[in-house]
């Protein structure tokens, strides 16, 4: 039974169809890889369950609940949150009010408390700079606190979307080593990247996409072993 | 040490002197003085003038090319205070010439008086003369660099710029304000002491003042309700008169016996003009808000100018008193007492202000606050995060709108009058600016910001025709030494600042 289905989306930016039918399954307690060019849909995938972008045709089950209709703000109460493309923090208010914001929609003000704790155990770097505004962090630090902030809605499912991008290599290896240990702790996650070599040594599954379809998925053995895969996204 | 710098620097400043002296400002700010004082000539305040910015020509000189030393700092003064000196001298020299000559130099340009030139020759020849200004202009470059390297270099001098650059909170206080800071009891008796200031103010000041300084008030609730929408919220509203015009034109139809003679008591209609601004805010705002930035811009500007046209069309004169206004406004009065002096209104303002920044501040520091902040960095991403942002959008226009209401009753029921002019663009665009040079985002900066930009035109108003010309000039400084507004809240300092704490933390440790 998968937590979210993703039934034959379209989308459109005005008159350009962006995704042209995007059927993707999430399993509980996967991380499922989407992988693709620029421009084939990969965020556009995200942020249509997000309900930023609203599909014209095909709909977004989650947990048997249909969300496509919903509007974002409400879209995070059902437990999705995306730590966004460019990590897109808010520059002017500091690391706490950042993570505070992430927990915007909840009143649980113990269990907030607890869950900043655990950013902060997972991002010590966080914890140091948590009175500086978000818009003086280093590149690295500022991804930490988009994952973060998105850590503090509680999702069941975390949306992220290309966590790698602009960092050092170092860098990323700390930040996969995250996503792996969130994912252990039980959060679902759908993961966006054009590092694929990055993005299958944490995920289970993969879907390859190109100009807004699925034109590949499967394991990530499978996907790793099969020769377009190699050609076009490991460099082999 | 780079001389060319210094010497760049004393052009600009001798460009501006002798830009100065043609426009006739030398012998208008001598006449002030001279009338303050009682002396028998312009020349005195002319040449203060003229001495300050050569002062300045210095201290820019000493800072632009960061002089490390006294003997640096006197060789950019002096290069600095040379340049200019020559510029001026020259200047002076060649139009003393012209003048003895007998040549007609107003016929070129017009300002430029043969008392302008007079003023700043001492009675000499024209070669004498030059040399004077020469020698005025290069000593106060010098006297200008030397203490501003003093003041860099020593402890008040980073104390001094700590505060004047806005790190108040790096602990450079001068010692005794320190000291002041650490006592128990400091923030009872600076509130203390500002309370009995209000309090005993509008017994002090006269007519004038009081009503001068009311306008000044009501300024500030203008600023602090476009604050929220501006400042917190980042929505750009250029209509926001529009809600003033409401509240206005609300207590002037209800109370004045013309057009309605409805006859309404002051107290009854405060708050029903408060809430139909804030009314008409939010259904300006169910359609507009959907828009982003500069066509928000636009559309708010348009419905300021609606707003103020229809209050003037022949057409609705039988309902709004049309381009003649309404007159005798009804203001307020207690036990049959009546409060409707500038005096009185004076202290209805002062409790305005405190009320509307006391309701801004709980609204900044709230979850409410967060999410406009959050919205105002990006819209998008706040939504993600679960912000209903239309809702918020609304709330702020509605917060704002009801500002502006109350400033709008006010301000109609102290003039006892209202009309189509006390509502133009210029309104909306002065309060953007004070909001703006005040500092976004931070209530005491839209006191300040009301001050200069109501108050100091006034305090001006003896410069008359130059008022505008000297106010722009400041504007134009400001934004380029203090983009961040004369006293911005601590998160724009945050911003703008970033690097020069430990900067100045460390030039404060090692001296």
């Amino acid at each position: 039974m998968a937590m979210l289905e993703v039934r034959n989306v379209h989308t459109y930016y005005g008159n350009i169809h962006a995704l042209k039918g995007i059927s993707i399954n999430v399993d509980e307690g996967e991380i499922v890889t989407l992988i693709g060019a620029n421009g084939a849909g990969k965020s556009t995938t995200l942020n249509a369950i997000c309900g930023l972008v609203k599909p014209r045709s095909g709909e977004i089950v989650l947990e048997n609940e249909a969300i496509h209709r919903l509007p974002a703000h409400e879209v995070v109460s059902k437990g999705v949150a995306q730590s966004p493309e460019g990590r897109r923090i808010f520059g002017r208010l500091t690391v706490q009010e950042n993570l505070e914001m992430g927990a915007f929609r909840r009143a649980d003000a113990g269990a907030i408390q607890e869950d900043m704790r655990r950013v902060f155990d997972l991002f010590p770097r966080l914890e140091e700079r948590r009175k500086q505004v978000g818009g003086t962090l280093s590149g690295g630090e500022q991804q930490m606190l988009a994952i973060g902030r998105a850590m503090m809605a509680r999702p069941r499912l975390l949306l992220l979307d290309e966590p790698s991008m602009g960092l050092a290599p170092l860098l990323v290896e700390d930040i996969f080593r995250v996503v792996r240990q969130l994912n252990e702790q039980g959060t679902t996650i759908l993961l966006v990247e054009q590092n694929a070599l990055m993005a299958f040594s944490v995920a289970h599954r993969g879907y390859v996409l190109e100009t807004g379809r699925v034109v590949l998925e499967g394991t990530v053995d499978e996907l790793r072993e099969n020769p377009e895969v190699q050609k076009a996204y490991l460099g082999g | 040490m780079n001389v060319r710098q210094a010497l760049r620097n004393g052009f600009i400043i001798g460009t501006i002197s002798i830009f100065i002296i043609l426009l006739g400002l030398t012998v208008l700010v001598g006449g002030i003085v001279r009338g303050w004082f009682d002396l028998s000539s312009n020349a005195l305040g002319a040449w203060v003038l003229l001495g300050l910015l050569a002062l300045l020509g210095g201290v820019n000189a000493r800072r632009n090319t960061h002089a490390a030393s006294w003997k640096e700092a006197a060789v950019a003064g002096l290069a600095a205070g040379v340049a200019q000196g020559a510029m001026v001298g020259i200047f002076v020299g060649i139009v003393a010439t012209l003048i003895d000559s007998g040549t007609e130099v107003r016929q070129w340009l017009v300002q430029l008086t043969p008392e302008a030139i007079d003023l700043l020759r001492f009675g000499a020849a024209p070669v004498a003369a030059a040399l004077i200004v020469f020698a005025i202009f290069t000593l106060a470059g010098l006297l200008g660099a030397l203490p501003s390297y003093a003041s860099a270099h020593y402890q008040w001098g980073a104390a001094f710029r700590s505060w004047f650059w806005g790190m108040r909170d790096q602990g450079l206080d001068l010692p005794p304000v320190a000291a002041f800071r650490e006592y128990k009891y400091a923030p009872y008796i600076v509130y203390g002491l500002g309370l009995v200031l209000l309090l005993i103010a509008p017994q002090l000041l006269g007519r004038y003042w009081n009503y001068t300084l009311g306008t000044v008030g009501i300024y500030v609730i203008l600023g602090l309700g476009l604050n929220i929408v501006v400042g917190l919220a980042g929505l750009l509203d250029l209509g926001y008169v529009a809600f003033f015009a409401i509240g206005a034109y609300t207590v002037a139809m209800l109370t004045a016996p013309a057009p309605h003679n409805i006859g309404m008591s002051f107290w009854l209609v405060l708050p029903i003009g408060v809430v139909l601004a804030s009314i008409t805010g939010v259904l300006l705002g169910i359609p507009v808000l959907r828009m982003r930035g500069d066509y928000l811009a636009i559309v708010t500007l348009g419905f300021g100018e609606i707003i103020r046209i229809l209050s003037k069309s022949d057409v609705l004169t039988s309902f709004t008193g049309g381009p003649r206004g309404i007159r005798a406004v009804a203001g307020p009065s207690l036990f049959g007492m009546d409060l409707s002096s500038s005096q009185h209104f004076m202290y209805f303002i002062i409790l305005g202000i405190i009320l509307v920044a006391y309701l801004t501040y709980r609204l900044q520091n709230s979850r409410v606050g967060r999410a406009w902040m959050a919205m105002r960095e990006d819209e998008d991403v706040a939504e993600a995060m679960g912000i209903y942002t239309l809702k918020y959008k609304l709330l702020a226009f509605a917060i704002g709108a009801a500002f502006a209401g109350f400033g709008g009753v006010l301000f109609a029921s102290r003039n006892k009058f209202t009309g189509p002019e006390d509502f133009t663009l210029l309104v909306s665009i002065n309060v953007l600016c004070l909001v703006i040079i005040g500092g976004m985002g931070s209530i005491p900066g839209v006191v300040i910001g009301a001050l200069v930009l109501k108050g100091l035109p006034e305090m001006l108003r003896e410069l008359d025709d130059y008022r505008i010309l000297v106010f722009g000039a400041l504007l134009v400084m400001m934004m380029i030494l203090r983009p961040e507004g004369l006293l911005p809240s601590k998160r724009r300092r945050m911003e703008l600042h970033e690097e020069e704490p430990t900067e100045v933390v460390a030039a404060g440790g090692a001296a």
